[in-house]
């Protein structure tokens, strides 16, 4: 596991890489980069991000992780942040990923925003992302942005305005950037898995639940970005991540 | 802009932490303590709110070195492999954490920053290495005193689910400490164990005896109590009270944020214990 520094000077991300398991059947010839969430969702997810990048390196896949800029380890403060910004950290990290493991194309599973983002990506550089991972995506920008701002205190004027979203600060630019935000269903590449967890007491999925053209497959699991027993983290949804790594290994 | 830096500590380079460079560009100094920042429960190194890089940050630009990691197991750091104990593991991995610091970087002094269970840990270590000068303490675990008691006893009236938290006689984020990740296919988060009582006479000796001992080594203490935990502590000199045998004096900064959440999540009242901080470590406090 190699953790460090990449990007430019001016946005510098902090990432973890970590390569696939020699002794695995076919190591080394698929790389995929994670895309994390948010916010308080972003801090419950990282134990099952780490988790999920183990489990992949044991099937043979190189991982990289990272925070996007202004969050995390990484440079810059949320007011800077931008969601174009945000997906620019990503082909970033595409880029890097491709020049570390020498892979043709890489692979992507973007939790939650990181999801919906991730799908921008992966419609815009067809020729580097050959395959991605929904989980438990955002599906309508607007609708999320109505769940953060609910509760959410405005921020002062001086201060840069927004809104404070349990912790973190949210700039009205980034706001109108995720009212128009959705996933580009038509756009997304041919190995496409959209993938929902299905906490213990949630009522089953209808028929024919999809994301555009893609069917959405439940796997059991507490989702692993709420707060899970007042700890401040998040659940490791086991069966969760091992459908994931099943589906690239 | 402060270029932040990966450094690995621990003899196995198992234990993953970032620097954040004083950025005036000074060496280290003998003379200059650099904070180092721990975990609160099994939040990794950033921090509830992303608190600990705002603070690792400010305290950059005041010209202070800071450093901020993850205890194995936590985070991005790998479990050991020795079978300690969770304490025991922690207090090994502060150890290790500081040597890497002082022969890599040169650092000779620190001070010891912590929310919660980071507090606790901080407070254990600080007596047994007198590389640590000053603590840091947010939160931190105090016995009830009689005072206690009474303030809870004329709030209960008026606020009867307080009454349950003291029923509970939990520490959420203590409990969490139990979750630590192990090895691959870590399951699900089992339901966590009641924790051991703060206020056995056991719980309290062994608290009583590490700030006595962090005291005797020579440090100074800023300790920053929040109301919302009004379960663990209600008034501010409550820490004072609960360690009649120590001797804290003008060594100890005490403050007591009444409409403030445990994890500092209003924005103004993270201004407000980051900025605290920051001018408590400036100021040359230590």
């Amino acid at each position: 596991m190699n953790p460090f520094f990449f990007g430019t000077r001016q946005r510098r991300l902090f990432g973890v890489y970590s390569p696939a398991r020699a002794s695995a059947a076919g190591s080394g010839s698929k790389a995929v980069l994670l895309c994390p969430p948010w916010g308080q969702e972003y801090l419950r997810a990282h134990r099952a991000m780490k988790q999920l990048a183990t489990l992949l390196n044991q099937a043979g896949v190189h991982v990289l992780r990272f925070d996007y800029h202004g969050t995390g380890d990484s440079a810059g403060e949320m007011l800077d942040a931008s969601l174009a910004g945000w997906q620019g950290d990503i082909e970033t990290a595409v880029d890097e990923l491709k020049d570390t493991t020498d892979a043709a194309r890489v692979g992507l599973v973007g939790l939650r925003l990181g999801a919906t983002l991730a799908a921008g990506v992966a419609a815009r550089r067809r020729k580097d992302v050959d395959s991605l991972v929904l989980w438990d995506p955002v599906v309508s920008g607007e609708g999320y942005l109505k769940e953060l701002l609910a509760e959410a205190p405005p921020r002062a004027a001086e201060k840069g305005g927004g809104h404070e979203v349990m912790g973190f600060a949210m700039s009205d630019a980034m706001a109108a950037e995720l009212r128009g935000l959705a996933l580009p269903p038509a756009e997304l590449p041919a190995r496409t898995l959209v993938l929902r967890s299905q906490a213990a007491g949630e009522p089953a999925a209808s028929p024919g639940e999809a994301v555009g053209a893609w069917p959405v497959e439940r796997v059991d699991g507490q989702p692993a970005w709420l707060e899970d027993h007042h700890s401040g983290a998040g659940a490791v949804p086991v069966k969760v991540l091992q459908r994931i790594a099943q589906w690239w290994s | 802009m402060v270029n932040e830096q990966v450094l690995l500590m621990g003899p196995r380079k198992a234990l993953v932490g970032i620097v954040t460079p004083a950025a005036d560009g000074a060496a280290a100094s003998p003379d200059r303590p650099a904070v180092m920042v721990l975990n609160s429960g099994i939040i990794h190194r950033v921090g509830a709110n992303r608190m600990t890089v705002q603070l690792c940050r400010q305290l950059s630009q005041q010209g202070v070195d800071a450093v901020r990691f993850d205890l194995s197991g936590i985070g991005d750091s790998e479990p050991r492999d020795d079978g300690l104990g969770l304490l025991e593991a922690s207090l090994a991995d502060i150890k290790e954490a500081l040597d890497t610091l002082e022969s890599a970087r040169g650092f000779r002094r620190f001070v010891l920053v912590g929310l919660c269970s980071g507090a606790d840990h901080a407070v254990v270590y600080a007596g047994r290495d007198p590389r640590v000068v000053g603590l840091v303490l947010l939160d931190p675990s105090i016995p009830h005193t009689p005072r206690y008691y009474l303030n809870h006893y004329a709030r209960r009236a008026t606020r009867l689910s307080s009454w349950m938290n003291i029923a509970r006689g939990r520490h959420p984020l203590w409990q969490a400490l139990g979750q630590r990740m192990g090895g691959a296919g870590h399951a699900e988060a089992p339901e966590p164990e009641p924790r051991a009582d703060l206020n056995s006479p056991e719980a309290k000796a062994f608290l009583s005896n590490a700030y006595a001992a962090a005291h005797r080594s020579g440090n100074r203490f800023l300790a920053v109590l929040t109301g919302e935990r009004e379960d663990s502590h209600n008034y501010r000199e409550q820490l004072i009270d609960a360690f009649p045998d120590v001797p804290f004096g003008d060594r100890l900064q005490l403050e007591y944020h009444e409409d403030t959440d445990h994890t500092f999540t209003a924005e103004v009242n993270r201004e407000r214990v980051i900025g605290g901080i920051v001018g408590w470590v400036a100021a040359g406090a230590v």
